[in-house]
């Protein structure tokens, strides 16, 4: 019993070892356009915005990111080789759009370090012609690498994430990767459904019914557990409506107007976090994101040589409120950070 | 979820021990069983819960599978009309559900029937009309219009055949446009992989005077509708290899359905 109890005061590593050890295993994310806060497994990031404000498309760019190695037949990709899971709530997923990213990261790169050797017109072309082969097996190595599956209610959503644990078990033994990044395509897409069908109550009475706050607390419960077994960066994205006058105006007339009545000094409380929009997701999920970032379409458009004209995003950081707005473009080969 | 118990007639491991060892963990109905090295009996019970309930959810797919599938079945359907096609990218997509969004007396009825009539050609095409504007003249119209000049028996043949590939419903409310939609579902569930003229396109013309009716300012049920009607259709569109086309007249309250 003694030596038991010695061994536990002996010590394992030192700080500087465990914190060379977290830096490798757990590496900091910098995710263009996300690229203002490092990111690590175990954040849930929630990306808000109107639709149309290439929400997903970021989503797809850290998924491509995640998939492709770091390094491979000596050309440095600057991916992390792990595995990314996607799961369509909106059921709007573009495969082809998808594989087009792709191809166009992996064509950047490889022409990225054949360029560096200062090779002239003719030997490029000879290159990208030898590299082709090579290309299409990286292609299909990555988009092996990318699990996807659509949801058509919550019901089918809670059922993926109670069988996931066993999932990414069986995807560690049969294919030795470890999946890193979870994406959620919009997660309040059943919203409306879910607080309709709580008038219909279920037969027992000893069985949970099916609520709104229910069911989020079911998928928030679901994904911490699986975080604690399967460390993985969570990315969210959620449809909102922005300037939705009526209803943020009216909760503030109402707050000021009793707060005021109360206590005249309360009225600094009211203003630190005014969302632009109308928060609908239950209290389980808003406590459970720690990053929030809202994104929105800008009237402008970038003119880009030929006749495309792309247009202009901005991105602002709620949770850590950043004072900053970046300016990004989507472009064939990826997001493009204007300022 | 069902009850463990009511699944017991069906899958007979899951007796009464593994009831028990369940119930001990405070699972009732098929959720998530916790993972324990006790005897074999309960991680067969454990496993057979857990196959239980990953058949409620879709298949998960891989990159590559999914690529697969969207160039052997997610072909392109052009309108047949030029503009249009041009900015859909050649035309109205198998697998996603495209919407017409105008004012009325815009076109959108024209559109509608304008593909139709040129889907119609090789595959079947299903009309939901809400607002009695499904004309078969028009279609005889347009096809007309391509078909080379031949004789008129032939001429009639080949308008007879693609005529009869299109079926049109009427629906005036939302409910019987989901009852129409379920019993599609189901004649495509038999139908799929079966006979050479599969349905291919769905039209819906015009949704929105159906969603309209419901959609209070304050009514959850009227978005849950609406909400279930798109999910309905995109799984009809995805799992069934159709191209879905539907029609929304812009009505100034409303807010734009597909997010």
């Amino acid at each position: 019993m003694g030596s038991h109890a010695k061994a536990w005061l002996v010590e394992d590593e030192s700080a500087r070892e465990m914190l060379d050890r977290v830096l490798t295993e757990r590496p900091f994310l910098l995710l263009p356009p996300l690229h203002r806060v490092p990111l690590r497994v175990g954040n849930v990031v929630e990306l808000a915005g109107p639709s149309s404000s290439s929400k997903t498309h970021i989503l797809i760019q850290a998924a491509i990111t995640c998939i492709l190695p770091k390094l491979w037949k000596g050309v440095s990709y600057g991916g992390l080789g792990h595995s990314a899971m996607f799961i369509d709530l909106d059921c709007r997923f573009d495969v082809l759009r998808f594989s087009e990213l792709l191809n166009h990261r992996i064509m950047e790169a490889a022409n990225g370090s054949s360029s560096k050797v200062g090779c002239h017109q003719k030997d490029s072309e000879a290159q990208f012609a030898r590299m082709k082969p090579y290309n299409e097996e990286l292609f299909a190595l990555c988009m092996k690498r990318f699990l996807y599956i659509r949801c058509y209610d919550s019901s089918e959503f809670l059922a993926t994430l109670k069988t996931l644990h066993y999932r990414l078990q069986k995807e560690r033994e049969v294919h030795g990767v470890n999946v890193h990044l979870l994406l959620i395509d919009s997660i309040g897409a059943f919203h409306w459904v879910d607080r309709g069908s709580s008038s219909f109550p279920l037969e027992y009475d000893n069985r949970k019914s099916w609520h709104l706050q229910n069911v989020s607390e079911a998928a928030v419960q679901e994904i911490r557990r699986l975080l604690l077994v399967h460390p993985m960066l969570v990315m969210a994205t959620k449809a909102v409506v922005l300037g939705n006058k009526y209803s943020t105006n009216e909760l503030t007339w109402n707050y000021r107007k009793w707060s005021a009545v109360d206590n005249p000094y309360s009225r600094n409380i009211t203003s630190d976090q005014q969302l632009p929009y109308r928060e609908y997701m239950p209290a389980a999920w808003q406590s459970f994101v720690t990053h929030r970032i809202l994104v929105r379409a800008t009237d402008d458009d970038l003119v880009n040589g030929e006749h495309q004209n792309n247009s202009i995003y901005l991105l602002e950081w709620l949770l850590p409120p950043l004072n900053s707005l970046d300016k990004f473009t989507v472009r064939d080969t990826g997001v493009f950070i204007l300022s | 979820m069902a009850r463990l118990a009511n699944l017991e007639t069906e899958y007979p491991v899951l007796d009464s021990t593994v009831r028990n060892f369940c119930a001990s963990h405070g699972i009732f109905s098929a959720a998530f069983a916790e993972q324990n090295d006790s005897s074999e009996r309960l991680k067969e019970g454990i496993a057979q819960v857990l196959s239980i309930i990953d058949d409620m959810h879709q298949p998960w797919l891989n990159g590559m599978e999914l690529l697969e599938d969207a160039k052997r079945n997610k072909h392109v359907f052009p309108t047949g009309i030029q503009g249009i096609d041009l900015l859909l990218g050649d035309g109205i997509r198998v697998g996603q559900l495209t919407e017409l969004v105008g004012p009325s007396s815009s076109g959108k009825t024209q559109v509608c029937l304008r593909t139709a009539s040129n889907v119609a050609r090789n595959h079947m095409v299903l009309y939901l009309d809400t607002g009695n504007s499904f004309s078969p003249q028009c279609i005889a119209y347009f096809l007309g219009k391509t078909i080379s000049p031949s004789s008129a028996q032939a001429k009639n043949q080949f308008l007879q055949k693609v005529m009869s590939n299109i079926s049109c419903h009427s629906v005036f409310d939302i409910f019987a446009m989901f009852d129409v939609l379920h019993q599609l579902e189901s004649y495509l569930r038999c139908q799929d992989g079966r006979g050479c003229c599969q349905m291919r396109l769905l039209i819906v013309d015009s949704i929105s005077s159906l969603i309209s009716p419901v959609l209070g300012s304050s009514s959850t049920l009227g978005r849950a509708l609406m909400t279930s009607a798109g999910y309905l259709l995109k799984k009809l569109a995805h799992q069934h290899n159709l191209a879905v086309l539907v029609s929304f007249a812009r009505v100034s309250s409303v807010l734009v359905w597909l997010n």
